[in-house]
C-alpha cells in the first residue's frame, strides 16, 4: 500500500510544502518527505529539504535531525553508519514504515553492489554492508548461490544475469518505422 | 476620494466596458504619477475595480503600490492584494501590457526577497507565467524570476517543471508599443544563468552546461557580469562532466575572447592543472586561488573537481591496465591508501563509470569492457526518442525558415539582391 503510493504521496506533500502559510509546513509534512526522499535515494532533494526547514522547526522536531543523520551517511555512502542511524532510533509513527522501507532499500542497494563489484569479499564486510549478522549474511550467501569458503570466511558472489525486459508489439514498431522513413525520405 | 483618481476609475471602466483596451493602455502609461500621488488612496480604487473585468486598472494600481517606498499602512495587504490579483486576472487583457504584468512580478519577487520568503512566491509566479504564456515553451520575463526564487527557497523541483520545457519562442513585450518588440537581455541571460545553476543543484549536469552554454553564447557587445559568471561555471561544469574543457562554439561573440576569458584566468590556471592529471599541481592551483574561488562563491565546486580527478585517473588506468593491486592504485592515482582505492572503485562501479570487479581475498581489481548493451530492447527505445527529438527539430526550424521567407523585409531585401544571387529557396530543407 504505502509502497505503491509512495511517489503520490511525495507529490502530495511537496504540494503542502508549498501551499503552506506563511511558507513553513508543519513537521510532520517535512519529516514524511524528508524519509521518502531517502526511500527514492535522491539524497540531492534531500539535502536542499533539509537546508530550506526553518531553525525554529527543527529545534523543536529532534526527529528530524535524526532522520537527515541517516541522509548524511548515505551521502557518504558509509553502510554501516546508516545501519546504525537507523536502528539506534525508535521511529515515530509518522515516519517509522517510511524509515523501513528505507532499509530495506538500502540493503537490496548494498547487496546489487556486492554482486556486481566484488569477485571475493570477507564475510565481515558483507556483514558490515547489509547490517546483519555474520550467522545471518552466512546463510543468506548459500541461498543466494554463492559460495563461501568455510575457512578463510570469504565469500564468492555471482554475478546476476542481465535481464531482458520489455517487449514492444510489431505493430507499433512498424508505425514508428514507417514514421522515420518517411521523415528521412522527404 | 481625490478627483483625479475617480476620474481614473471612470476612464478605466469606461474603456474597459468598450473592449477599448488599447486606448486604455496608453492612458495607464500617462495615469501613472496621479496614483503615485494618491498614495493613501490607492485601496479604495482597489475596491472599485473588478478583478476580472478591469484587470487593466488594476494592474496598474498594483504596479503603483509596490513602487511605493515602504510605509506601515501599505506594507501588509500588497502580497496579498497580488496574490488575488494574479489567481484571478483576465489573462486576455493582462496579455496586451506583459512588460507592466512583468514588472509587477519582478517587484512582487523582490518584496518576497526582501522578507525573506521566497517559498511563498513560487506557485504564484508559475501561476503568473501560465496566465502570459500563449504556450508552454514561451519565454516569459518571469522565468528568471521564478528561477531565483526557487534557488533562494533551495526548492528546486517546482522550477524543473519549467525549465525541462526547451524554449522555442519569446514573450514579445509591449510588441503594440512605438518602440517596437524589446526583450530585456538581463531577464533572459539570468534565466539561462540560474537555469543552469539550478541543474547543476541537482546534479544534471548535461542540462547545466547546456543552459550555461546558452548564457555565453548570446549575442553581446558588451560585458555583461551574468555571461561572466556562466563562463566561470561553464568551466566548472565541463571539467565535471567531461574531464576537460569543451570548446566554447563558434557563434560565441568575440566579447567572451577578448574581455571574459582573461577575466577568468584562476579557473583557466584550474582547468590547465586538471589537463595535467596531476593532484599535486591541481592542489597547488587550489590553494594559490582560493581567495578568487570563494569570492566567486564557487569554492564548492572547485573541490568536486578534484573528486573527480582522482575517478578521471582511476579511469584512465583502466585502459592500460587488465589487473593491478588496490595498493598499486593508490599510488598511481595519488590516494592516501588501498582501502580509499576500494571506495573510490566501489563508488566508481555504483554510478557505472567503470566496469571493474574487487577481489578482496587478493587485494585486487580486475577491469572489465564494457558489458554488450547495443543489442536490448532499450537501446531501441532511446533510439527511437533521439530521432522523435531530431524529428521536432526539423519541423521548427522549417517553420522559422518559413516564416523568414515571408517577412516583408527580407523578401525586399533578397530581391533587391536577385541580380547579383538568387537566394537558395529553403536553405534547411533536407
Amino acid at each position: 500500500m504505502l509502497m505503491e503510493n509512495i511517489n503520490a504521496l511525495a507529490e502530495e506533500l511537496e504540494k503542502q510544502e508549498l501551499e503552506a502559510v506563511n511558507g513553513i509546513a508543519s513537521p510532520q509534512t517535512y519529516e514524511r518527505l524528508l524519509a521518502i526522499y531517502l526511500y527514492q535515494n535522491d539524497l540531492c532533494n534531500a539535502k536542499y529539504l533539509w537546508r530550506r526547514i526553518p531553525p525554529t522547526v527543527k529545534a523543536a522536531t529532534t526527529e528530524l535531525g535524526q532522520i537527515w543523520a541517516v541522509a548524511q551517511h548515505m551521502w557518504q555512502r558509509d553502510f554501516a553508519a546508516v545501519y546504525k542511524a537507523l536502528n539506534t532510533v525508535k521511529w515515530s509513527d509518522t515516519v517509522a514504515e517510511i524509515m523501513m522501507l528505507v532499509q530495506d532499500k538500502v540493503r537490496s542497494r548494498a547487496v546489487d553492489l556486492i554482486s556486481q563489484a566484488y569477485s571475493s569479499i570477507t564475510l565481515d564486510t558483507i556483514a558490515s554492508m547489509t547490517g546483519l549478522t555474520i550467522e545471518v549474511v552466512g546463510g543468506a550467501c548459500v541461498e543466494k548461490g554463492w559460495h563461501v569458503e568455510a575457512d578463510t570466511h570469504i565469500v564468492h558472489p555471482v554475478r546476476p544475469k542481465i535481464e531482458n525486459s520489455g517487449h514492444i508489439s510489431s505493430e507499433d514498431q512498424l508505425f514508428k518505422l514507417t514514421d522515420f522513413v518517411s521523415f528521412l525520405e522527404n | 476620494m481625490a478627483s483625479a483618481l475617480e476620474q481614473y476609475v471612470n476612464t478605466v471602466r469606461n474603456l474597459s466596458s468598450q473592449g477599448n483596451y488599447r486606448e486604455l493602455c496608453d492612458y495607464l502609461g500617462k495615469s501613472n504619477e496621479v496614483l503615485l500621488k494618491n498614495a493613501p488612496h490607492l485601496d479604495n480604487v482597489l475596491e472599485t475595480l473588478d478583478l476580472q473585468q478591469h484587470s487593466l486598472g488594476v494592474l496598474s494600481v498594483l504596479c503603483a503600490k509596490f513602487n511605493l517606498p515602504n510605509s506601515a499602512n501599505t506594507a501588509d495587504n500588497k502580497f496579498v492584494q497580488a496574490q488575488d490579483f494574479i489567481n484571478g486576472c483576465n489573462g486576455e487583457q493582462i496579455r496586451l501590457v506583459p512588460d507592466l504584468f512583468s514588472e509587477l512580478c519582478h517587484s512582487l519577487t523582490a518584496y518576497l526577497i526582501e522578507q525573506k520568503q521566497p517559498m511563498k512566491g513560487i506557485l504564484l509566479l508559475k501561476k503568473a507565467i501560465s496566465k502570459l504564456q500563449l504556450y508552454d515553451s514561451q519565454l516569459t520575463l518571469i522565468h528568471a524570476d521564478l528561477c531565483q526564487l526557487c534557488l533562494l527557497a533551495k526548492c528546486f523541483k517546482p522550477a524543473l517543471q519549467v525549465l525541462n520545457v526547451d524554449i522555442t519562442g519569446i514573450c514579445q513585450e509591449g510588441s503594440h508599443g512605438p518602440n517596437g518588440a524589446q526583450f530585456d537581455a538581463k531577464y533572459y541571460l539570468l534565466y539561462f544563468y540560474y537555469g543552469g545553476m539550478i541543474y547543476l543543484a541537482v546534479r544534471n549536469l548535461d542540462r547545466s552546461l547546456y543552459f550555461l552554454e546558452v548564457a555565453i553564447t548570446t549575442p553581446a557587445h558588451a560585458v555583461s557580469h551574468i555571461m561572466l559568471e556562466a563562463y566561470k561555471k561553464y568551466i566548472l561544469v565541463s571539467l565535471l562532466l567531461h574531464g576537460k574543457v569543451q570548446m566554447i562554439p563558434k557563434y560565441t561573440s568575440q566579447v567572451v575572447n577578448r574581455f571574459i576569458k582573461p577575466l577568468s584566468q584562476p579557473y583557466h590556471d584550474l582547468a590547465n592543472a586538471f589537463a595535467s592529471n596531476n593532484s599535486v599541481e591541481l592542489n597547488a592551483v587550489l590553494n594559490k586561488h582560493t581567495e578568487a574561488f570563494s569570492r566567486d562563491h564557487n569554492l564548492g565546486l572547485v573541490k568536486q573537481v578534484m573528486t573527480v580527478m582522482f575517478k578521471k585517473n582511476i579511469q584512465r588506468l583502466t585502459k592500460t591496465f587488465l589487473t593491478l593491486s588496490l595498493s598499486d592504485v593508490a599510488s598511481r592515482v595519488g590516494l592516501p591508501g588501498p582501502a580509499d582505492a576500494e571506495r573510490y572503485i566501489l563508488h566508481m562501479i555504483e554510478d557505472e563509470q567503470i566496469y571493474a570487479t574487487i577481489n578482496q581475498k587478493d587485494g585486487m581489481v580486475v577491469f572489465r569492457d564494457e558489458p554488450e548493451k547495443y543489442g536490448g530492447p532499450e537501446v531501441l527505445k532511446n533510439l527511437e526518442t533521439q530521432l522523435a527529438l531530431c524529428m521536432e527539430l526539423d519541423r521548427q526550424i522549417l517553420a522559422m525558415d518559413e516564416e523568414i521567407q515571408v517577412n516583408p523585409q527580407y523578401v525586399k531585401k533578397a530581391s533587391g539582391m536577385q541580380d547579383e544571387e538568387t537566394p537558395s529557396k529553403s536553405t534547411y530543407a533536407m
